[in-house]
């Protein structure tokens, strides 16, 4: 059962919840983890959540937790702004090259924050789904793990990169930074890749692009948290008014040939929790559901059921056709109804499209990988080990289960002899 | 193409197995979900007395003399929306052209008494015979469907408009415009009407 001659290291591939569960289980258990992460910060898209089922938490509850066994753990190294670019070997003998972009602040940062006061570039707010900017000079979000400051490329070789590095007391600011790669000897991989929202761009029909008050799903919990663009003010994005009439239309590219192909799993969900978000901040808004099927699975049920009570909240049984622009150019939500075969026109202050789940392997970001279905899901059989969304569309806490399943996977291929 | 089989009761599949196997794009339809995409989408979805989604439930439902006396396959003006935006990718209209095809070679008789199907064999009889449209022709012969006294009154009413066209060019008076090889063209339509048989036969 022991693997004297491979290396006996983990590399988990993403910070997202699902990495980060992976990791700190196959470090609990005694093993060396390697934890890659393309962006600046952990947490992935859990930390851009208002609240998460199943308890509504707050993300910063969850994340504190995981943040802590990683930080506890001597055994966890971890790696942000990295990406693989390349896998050669085979399980119990990998050789992963890493490649990493600059952060160009370095590890003695203590996030005071000076280098943000003189930076003035403003740049598109990647945490905010580019809702909003930040300068320069900014620290992902109030979550961040590394607890360190970014500096935008941008701004490298120019005199406020200099005023930038001159705010640092502490010296932390590196603007020689460049791509850099290297190599890691580990025995296996766990891709937990994640995923990113459907791009709303392609519903054409919908007309995300150019009503303002036409938001993704995504774009709503930034809308509702207090670190978001608008505090946790949901308002309409065109005029920062309170929606008295908000539609959330489900499967928004999910269950759509032209789109994704499958159910995204978790937008029903989701949804009635902006209901939810809606209805406690507006006593007297409206929300319409708009839906094929409502595919809310079991546990949660009793919160459709509250949801379904509140004579504010209706469930109408179609797939809307289209979103044309009305007076003000707020969206008229415009279909069939499928059980009074009424066809209606209605206007909306506000439209939340429910956008599905897209595995990252779509962005085309990854290496060749063998396992990897018609929609870019990884497989979990063989030898490449997947978890969480990477593997299919799963909410947090089954994407949990799942990355505790990919760690003993993992384990069981380094202690096997190959 | 053998006859549709009529159903024995509620939700007898026997219909909706024909149409899937015998119809253009009828093997799609089995794939529709009842979103409602396509009759939201129709420029005349609120006009037709069923729509396209709902006409699908109904040939599930076996309801066949309903189906294919429904409006709905005649009023279909082509226009593509909801094959476009279809998320299971049914080709609405191609369905809903060729039911109206079974519904007139069955003998529906509401099929046949629609607007359309009379004014649409009064066109095909003027492009299949000359390869051309004539106005004159077409109109007259649709007008004609309706009998001595339904071509009259209908006459009378358009005789402004046709004054108007003859006018201003829009139609002509005198032999019908053919196309030169019409002998050619009557081997092309007999040929595709071979193919179609042995297709469907």
């Amino acid at each position: 059962m022991t693997n004297p001659s491979g290396s006996r290291t983990i590399m988990v591939v993403g910070g997202g919840i699902s990495g980060i569960t992976a990791a700190v289980e196959a470090a609990e258990a005694g093993f060396d983890v390697v934890l890659i992460e393309k962006t600046p910060t952990l947490g992935g898209r859990v930390a851009q959540m208002n609240r998460y089922f199943p308890k509504l938490c707050h993300p910063t509850c969850g994340l504190e937790i995981n943040y802590q066994r990683i930080k506890k753990s001597k055994r966890i190294s971890v790696y942000t702004m990295s990406t693989v670019a390349k896998v050669a070997g085979k399980t119990g003998g990998y050789t992963v090259t890493v490649k990493t972009k600059p952060r160009h602040v370095k590890p003695n940062c203590t996030a005071c924050g000076d280098c943000a006061k003189v930076a003035e570039t403003e740049v598109a707010n990647p945490f905010n789904y580019g809702m909003n900017t930040v300068k320069a000079a900014y620290l992902p979000h109030g979550m961040a793990f590394p607890m360190r400051y970014v500096v935008d490329p941008s701004v490298a070789g120019t005199p406020e990169g200099e005023a930038i590095k001159a705010a640092c007391t502490v010296g932390a600011v590196d603007l020689d930074q460049t791509e850099d790669s290297f190599d890691l000897q580990v025995g296996a991989i766990v891709w937990a890749t994640g995923w990113r929202p459907y791009p709303a761009a392609n519903l054409t029909a919908y007309r995300w692009s150019d009503l303002p008050n036409v938001v993704t799903n995504v774009e709503m919990e930034r809308l509702a948290s207090v670190d978001g663009p608008t505090k946790g003010k949901i308002v309409r994005p065109s005029d920062g008014a309170a929606p008295k009439t908000v539609a959330l239309i489900q499967c928004a590219g999910s269950r759509d040939l032209n789109h994704l192909g499958y159910c995204s799993r978790i937008c029903c969900l989701a949804s009635m929790k902006h209901a939810a978000y809606v209805r406690e901040q507006y006593a007297d808004a409206q929300v319409d559901v708009y839906y094929i099927d409502l595919r809310a699975h079991d546990k949660l049920e009793s919160f459709v059921q509250r949801l379904k009570r509140d004579p504010q909240v209706a469930f109408i049984k179609s797939k809307p056709s289209r979103i044309e622009a009305g007076e003000n150019g707020n969206p008229v939500v415009c279909g069939e109804n499928t059980l009074t075969r009424e066809i209606y026109a209605k206007p909306y202050d506000l439209v939340v499209l429910a956008t599905g789940m897209q595995p990252s392997v779509a962005e085309g970001e990854m290496p060749d990988l063998g396992g990897v279905d018609e929609y870019g899901f990884i497989f979990a059989e063989g030898e490449d080990i997947s978890a969480g969304v990477a593997a299919g569309p799963l909410d947090v806490s089954m994407s949990v289960q799942s990355a505790t399943a990919a760690a003993c996977k993992a384990i069981r291929a380094v202690t096997t002899a190959h | 193409m053998s006859a549709s089989p009529t159903p024995t009761g509620a939700y007898d599949l026997a219909f909706a197995r024909w149409v899937y196997a015998n119809v253009d794009g009828g093997d799609r339809m089995a794939l529709c979900m009842q979103c409602g995409t396509c009759s939201g989408s129709c420029p005349i979805g609120a006009q037709m007395d069923h729509g396209p989604r709902k006409l699908f439930m109904m040939i599930r439902a076996g309801l066949k003399d309903q189906v294919l006396a429904s409006d709905t396959i005649w009023n279909c003006v082509s226009c593509y929306n909801c094959v476009v935006r279809c998320p299971r990718k049914v080709p609405v209209t191609y369905i809903l052209h060729d039911l109206a095809t079974v519904a007139l070679r069955e003998g529906n008789a509401a099929a046949k008494a629609s607007d359309n199907a009379r004014f649409g064999s009064a066109f095909w009889w003027s492009a299949a015979k000359y390869g051309r449209t004539d106005e004159r022709l077409v109109t007259a012969k649709y007008y004609w469907s309706f009998g001595l006294g339904g071509f009259i009154k209908r006459g009378m009413a358009n005789q402004k408009i046709a004054m108007g066209m003859v006018k201003t060019k829009r139609m002509h008076i005198g032999m019908p415009h053919k196309v030169k090889g019409t002998g050619e063209l009557a081997k092309i339509l007999a040929k595709a009407a071979e193919i179609e048989a042995r297709n469907h036969g």
